[in-house]
């Protein structure tokens, strides 16, 4: 999967659409980004799995749990891009 | 007081396992068993040596230092009763540490005086519908505006009807996810008359001196300071909290199999079959030999998770789980192939060799209970693609080195819920045995594998990656450890000072049974590595000593 050349919430939240759509074995087009990854039964420990998954494709350190707090893609991808305009 | 001086206080303290008058001795620990009830003689020893400050840290009054060291005084009491272990105490380190880790200081204060004062603490995480998805629990605690109201059962307790603390684990907020429970410091005194109920006893197949019982809560309402930590905080405390039992629980099971063997050693020495003693018979031989390298291969194992907590906390997540599923597992089979040289007689519940058939009945509870196999092995899955990637730098000697001082204390802040490297496989690729060419071979044949299991790690796609992954994946998973086990083995064998354990012999039984699991058909150790292991395994049941990396003298 390639990482957007350009950050914005549009596009970090598509690439996470994308990666939690091969996690649940669905197509992207069910994924919402505005509720929980927990309601689609993406379990705590790949919602870990995903945190790293994400620091290994954008080189940036966020915490493991950052899916924990940050229940949604929609939330989630907010908190990635400020990790990332804070890098540069 | 040293790790030493401990060991060897509880080891008189026991005194002669085959004395019938000792009231703690091999008969009167069967009886209590046969009774289903734990030692009342075992447990006043306990008492009376203080057991309960083994789990307390130092500045809090107590005798904990580090976790090798607990392992080794644990081991102890295992190796005599694996309930009496389990039922008197090691319950109340697993409750314990999530106060340690996350307590306020009054809470830490409390829990060790009655530690201290020879009280119990019980741990409530699961309910039996839900396993280890334990995130899936019902039982409930609702902000109240002095505190919390409980309400629901925790399950298979133990000492829930007389420990003097609980820490329960409880949902808090109704929403999924991880961020819905938290941890909660209670007892019997924060509760109304009424409002908790202990469940009847469950009988079990082994352990069954323990205790295991239940709690229900009905509208109990306890005060706010119970709270351990944060609200919401609860999974990644329980993450976090179970890393430091899961690498110590395995390692004083050692004890176990210690017996298990001396047991059957004894009756091989003593009978005589086909004009010979069983001990002469080439393939009673071999599974004696092989039963001393697997019980070395697991201690090194286990000694490498309980320092990791030490000196590489951030990997504790995997060495952890990779012990807690390993050991039990090698302990209980190694246990199994054993019983083949008693015959009939480790079916037989009383006599000599009866002892033997306890500990195959109670060393499974050790795989089964806190986190089973499977969900071990569910922990290491998600992370092992990545340390396939990168597994960082291979570990220091220090990692390996018995009774090796550390800074005292669980540095429970670098404990992390996902591990940051893998420092036990590097060592795999990065030692070699130059002067011992059959332990050079082994050791390329298994970093060759190991790279194929890694090359395997990468490929898996994101949806093999979570608890639902199929079984290819758990079977990578199961690969994995047996190559952390090896690494761990090798470590030790680098490390040593001592004569035997610098010795290529043990190593290349170890090796070689670790290559065989793992279907690579290496070739069998030569003549020579087996007599000298076959000899000091003699050499140790003739002194009694233990067979373990520590070759202690047993007598009382």
């Amino acid at each position: 999967m390639t990482v957007p050349s350009t950050y914005t919430e549009q596009t970090l939240t598509s690439w996470l659409v994308d990666r939690v759509a091969e996690y649940l074995r669905r197509p992207p087009t069910e994924i919402d980004p505005a509720v929980p990854l927990a309601e689609y039964g993406l379990d705590s420990v790949a919602a870990l799995s995903l945190c790293g998954d994400v620091e290994d494709a954008f080189e940036v350190l966020i915490e493991p749990t950052a899916a924990w707090d940050y229940p949604t893609i929609r939330s989630l991808a907010g908190h990635l891009l400020g990790r990332l305009e804070a890098r540069t | 007081m040293t790790a030493d001086t401990r060991v060897r206080d509880l080891i008189r303290w026991f005194g002669d396992p085959a004395d019938p008058a000792n009231p703690v001795g091999r008969a009167a620990l069967l009886a209590a068993d046969e009774q289903g009830e734990p030692s009342a003689a075992g447990e006043w020893l306990l008492d009376e040596y203080g057991f309960g400050a083994e789990f307390v840290p130092v500045e809090l009054g107590g005798r904990f230092t580090q976790l090798d060291d607990l392992v080794r005084v644990a081991r102890e009491v295992f190796r005599r009763d694996v309930g009496l272990g389990l039922g008197y105490g090691i319950t109340s380190f697993m409750a314990s540490v999530n106060v340690w880790a996350a307590g306020t200081p009054q809470q830490r204060k409390q829990l060790a005086g009655l530690l201290l004062d020879g009280g119990k603490v019980s741990v409530g995480y699961h309910e039996l519908a839900h396993g280890n998805d334990f995130l899936r629990n019902e039982f409930t605690a609702d902000r109240t505006p002095g505190g919390y109201r409980l309400n629901g059962t925790k399950e298979v307790v133990n000492n829930a009807d007389r420990a003097g603390a609980w820490v329960l684990f409880a949902r808090t907020d109704p929403a999924p996810g991880a961020r819905s429970h938290s941890v909660l410091l209670t007892g019997p005194e924060d509760c109304a008359d009424g409002a908790v109920t202990f469940l009847p006893r469950y009988p079990t197949t082994g352990v069954r001196g323990c205790r295991l019982t239940g709690l229900d809560f009905r509208d109990c309402e306890i005060p706010a300071g119970a709270l351990v930590g944060t609200e919401g905080q609860g999974a990644e405390l329980a993450l976090r909290s179970f890393q430091v039992t899961r690498s110590a629980l395995p390692g004083m099971a050692v004890g176990t199999l210690d017996t298990c063997l001396r047991t059957v050693l004894g009756f091989a020495l003593g009978r005589r079959l086909y004009r010979r003693r069983v001990l002469d018979l080439p393939h009673a031989a071999s599974v004696l030999t092989g039963a001393f390298a697997d019980l070395l291969l697991c201690d090194s194992l286990a000694l490498a998770a309980a320092r990791a907590v030490h000196l590489l906390p951030g990997q504790s997540s995997v060495t952890g789980a990779a012990v807690k599923y390993l050991v039990p597992k090698l302990l209980t089979r190694t246990a199994n192939d054993l019983s083949v040289i008693l015959g009939a007689r480790f079916y037989v519940r009383e006599g000599e060799h009866a002892l033997f058939g306890k500990h195959l009945r109670d060393l499974p509870v050790l795989s089964l209970g806190h986190a089973g196999p499977t969900a071990c092995l569910a922990t290491l899955i998600p992370q092992l693609p990545r340390l396939a990637r990168n597994p960082g730098p291979p570990a220091p000697d220090a990692l390996f080195t018995p009774g090796g001082p550390l800074t005292p204390g669980i540095p429970y802040d670098h404990l992390t819920v996902t591990a940051d490297g893998d420092a036990l496989t590097g060592v795999l690729e990065e030692s070699s045995a130059p002067n011992d060419p059959y332990v050079q071979t082994l050791l390329g044949q298994l970093s060759r594998e190991l790279n194929v299991v890694r090359k395997a790690l990468l490929a898996l796609p994101p949806a093999e990656r979570t608890p639902l992954a199929g079984p290819a994946s758990f079977r990578l998973a199961d690969r994995y450890v047996h190559f952390m086990a090896a690494a761990a083995a090798l470590g030790v064998w680098r490390a040593a000072a001592d004569d035997f354990l610098a010795d290529p012999a043990w190593l290349a039984t170890a090796l070689h049974r670790t290559a065989t699991r793992l279907s690579l058909r290496p070739a069998p150790p030569p003549a020579e590595h087996t007599a000298r292991l076959h000899a000091e395994l003699l050499r140790r049941h003739d002194e009694n000593r233990s067979f373990d990396l520590y070759d202690l003298c047993l007598n009382g």
